[in-house]
């Protein structure tokens, strides 16, 4: 007999009591698991998708909704820019890379993105065996997730849809023919169909010139001019929707932002800058979010003190029985210390346990959304601290029984009554 | 080797009731006799140590308790006095051998799985020894609480109305079993009760609240 095996005998004595104090302590650990796991990706899917890209070129309108619309793929665009102006910001001696985005089109919602290699390559995207990316017009590249979603491989074709949502008019006349899969990258391109630029513009070339003949028939002779000036513009300046700019040097931050501004009809908006105004925007419900897990999370802790003291306190009587045997004040609190330490480490590890699997479940729900990825399989360093943290919770909630023990009165404890 | 003068015992400031005198050998028993209320039990647990004297002096195998305070005391009493509680205090999460073993734990002696099996066959119990205390009958109770109490070879078995709740029969066994532990070791019984059946065993006798 020792303080651990008596321990062990007391807490299987009291199964109920016991499994009751270690639930309450593992939910504690679990919301706080999920917390941190929950951020850490959130964070993570943030600034993967933003990692190098330093500026964003667009339309003019939102800065905001340039980012959303570019970065993440969650807003429509601003509008589009020259092809020729664009290029020609892509030679800028500040300027390390430029890579060129044509939206419009989308496959199942997917956004289908007319590019150039540059763009997987930025996210270290590689490709599945048996790909290639694309050669000519009308051969794409689909990321993990939209492969799947699609049960598509290389050799299969599907069409596009216009606009950015899925619902909108077929192109069925002109498909596209899958040459590659890339494996899943946990950036948004595993969300994208990817393309070259010249598929976008020679899908919409045709489109638009059935919308003309449209407008012909109604005969609107107001907007003959301009339907030819339009044709006219297929041909010589083509557009895309935006430019991700990555700098050469941390000092182009000063000036090109503006420069582009002021002097082209482009727009220009930093993604730091703007999701650090987004944070701000939400700063409210996200410091409410976080003050009210720290609440649940301090009503854990008392639940855990309150349920460890309980049961120490419900002890005293067989504690005034060992020290009127001759314990030691120093035994008694070895065992009591050793007792709350057990169900401590235990109700730690089934948290950790709880708190992975609940963020797994959390994901594969989520996995229906095309918009956040999480996995319940992440360990952080973070997580190892809960070990000691809860420990000390068990340390402490047994330290006032303990202490208490010392002043137990063993005649009116015992005899009296 | 019980030496006890001029006590006066009692708790929370009242004197219950005073003992001028009582010296016992090593062996000798005492029978403390009195009705409810009368104190019987503030002086066995004083005589325990685990009540302070108001005032006077206990000495027990020459140690005096005016010198022994807090965990001292309860040292002291781990090994040199056995007590049998009157309401018994079983360890309920522990099985009767194990209650046998915590009081060996507990006085910080080797635990001697064996001595306290032999002790539990010679009460007649050993059978019940893997079992939960609340399982057993009030009378293998009190047995189990007599080898408890008589497992670290005390000097002085304590007993506060071991034999009240027992009939005539198992009264007669529990008396017997204790006096004849005591004997081989060599201990001094001191036992309060009010139950006349066991006056006969006891040469010494104290009755409260009257003549000595």
């Amino acid at each position: 007999m020792n303080s651990l095996s008596l321990s062990f005998a007391y807490l299987r004595h009291k199964v109920l009591s016991t499994a009751l104090t270690i639930t309450t302590f593992a939910a504690g650990v679990a919301m706080i698991v999920v917390m941190l796991l929950v951020n850490a990706q959130l964070q993570n899917e943030f600034s993967s998708n933003l990692k190098g890209i330093d500026l964003v070129v667009g339309g003019k309108g939102s800065p905001m909704q340039l980012i959303l619309s570019s970065v993440f793929h969650l807003d429509v665009p601003t509008g589009n820019i020259p092809l020729d102006e664009a290029e020609k910001l892509g030679k800028h001696p500040m300027v390390k890379q430029a890579i060129p985005l044509a939206l419009g089109d989308n496959y199942r919602g997917y956004r289908i993105v007319g590019t150039t290699r540059d763009y997987p390559e930025h996210y270290h995207a590689r490709l599945k065996p048996g790909g290639r990316y694309w050669g000519k017009e009308m051969e794409a590249v689909l990321g993990s997730e939209v492969a799947a979603s699609g049960a598509l491989k290389p050799g299969d074709t599907f069409s596009g849809s216009h606009g950015l949502t899925s619902g909108g008019e077929l192109h069925s006349g002109f498909p596209y023919t899958v040459v590659g899969v890339l494996e899943p990258t946990g950036t948004v391109i595993d969300r994208l169909a990817l393309t070259g630029r010249e598929s976008v513009w020679f899908i919409h070339e045709h489109h638009d010139h059935d919308e003309d003949e449209d407008e012909h028939q109604h005969g609107a002779h107001d907007h003959h001019h301009d339907d030819h000036a339009d044709a006219h513009e297929h041909g010589d300046e083509r557009e895309i929707t935006s430019l991700l700019i990555s700098y050469n040097s941390p000092l182009a931050a000063v000036g090109l932002p503006r420069q582009i501004n002021s002097s082209t009809s482009m727009q220009a908006a930093s993604p730091a800058f703007e999701i650090a105004r987004l944070t701000a925007f939400m700063g409210t419900g996200t410091d409410t979010l976080k003050y009210f897990a720290w609440f649940l999370i301090a009503l854990a802790g008392f639940g855990i003190f309150a349920g460890l003291y309980n049961a120490m306190n419900e002890r005293r009587y067989d504690l005034a029985l060992m020290r009127s045997f001759g314990a030691r004040p120093g035994k008694l609190f070895a065992l009591m210390m050793s007792e709350s330490l057990v169900v401590s480490l235990v109700s730690v590890a089934a948290g950790l346990a709880m708190g992975h699997l609940l963020v797994e479940g959390i994901a594969t729900w989520l996995a229906g959304s095309k918009h956040i990825h999480m996995t319940g399989r992440l360990f952080l360093m973070e997580e190892f601290w809960l070990i000691p943290a809860g420990l000390v919770v068990g340390a402490l909630a047994a330290l006032l029984p303990a202490v208490r023990v010392y002043r137990i009165d063993i005649f009116k404890t015992l005899v009296q009554r | 080797m019980l030496e006890i003068n001029n006590l006066k015992v009692g708790y929370d400031g009242t004197t219950v009731m005073e003992l001028p005198q009582l010296s016992l050998s090593s062996g000798e028993h005492c029978l403390i006799l009195g009705a409810s209320g009368s104190g019987k039990t503030t002086i066995l647990s004083t005589i325990s140590g685990l009540l302070a004297p108001i005032d006077g002096e206990i000495v027990l195998d020459g140690h005096s308790y005016k010198d022994l305070h807090g965990s001292a005391m309860d040292e002291f009493r781990g090994r040199h006095i056995g007590i049998i509680y009157q309401t018994l205090h079983m360890v309920s999460a522990l099985t009767v051998l194990e209650n046998l073993l915590l009081a060996q734990y507990a006085a910080g002696l080797p635990q001697d799985r064996d001595k306290a099996v032999n002790l539990l066959e010679h009460l007649g119990i050993a059978g019940k020894k893997n079992d939960k205390p609340e399982t057993l009958s009030q009378g293998q109770q009190q047995r189990v609480a007599i080898a408890r109490a008589t497992i670290n070879d005390p000097k002085i078995i304590v007993g506060d109305e071991p034999t009240s709740a027992l009939d005539d029969n198992a009264c007669e066994t529990v008396m017997e079993l204790l006096l004849h532990l005591a004997s081989s070791s060599n201990a001094s019984l001191v036992i309060a009760t009010h139950d006349q059946r066991i006056k006969r065993h006891f040469h010494k006798q104290i009755t409260l609240g009257g003549s000595q």
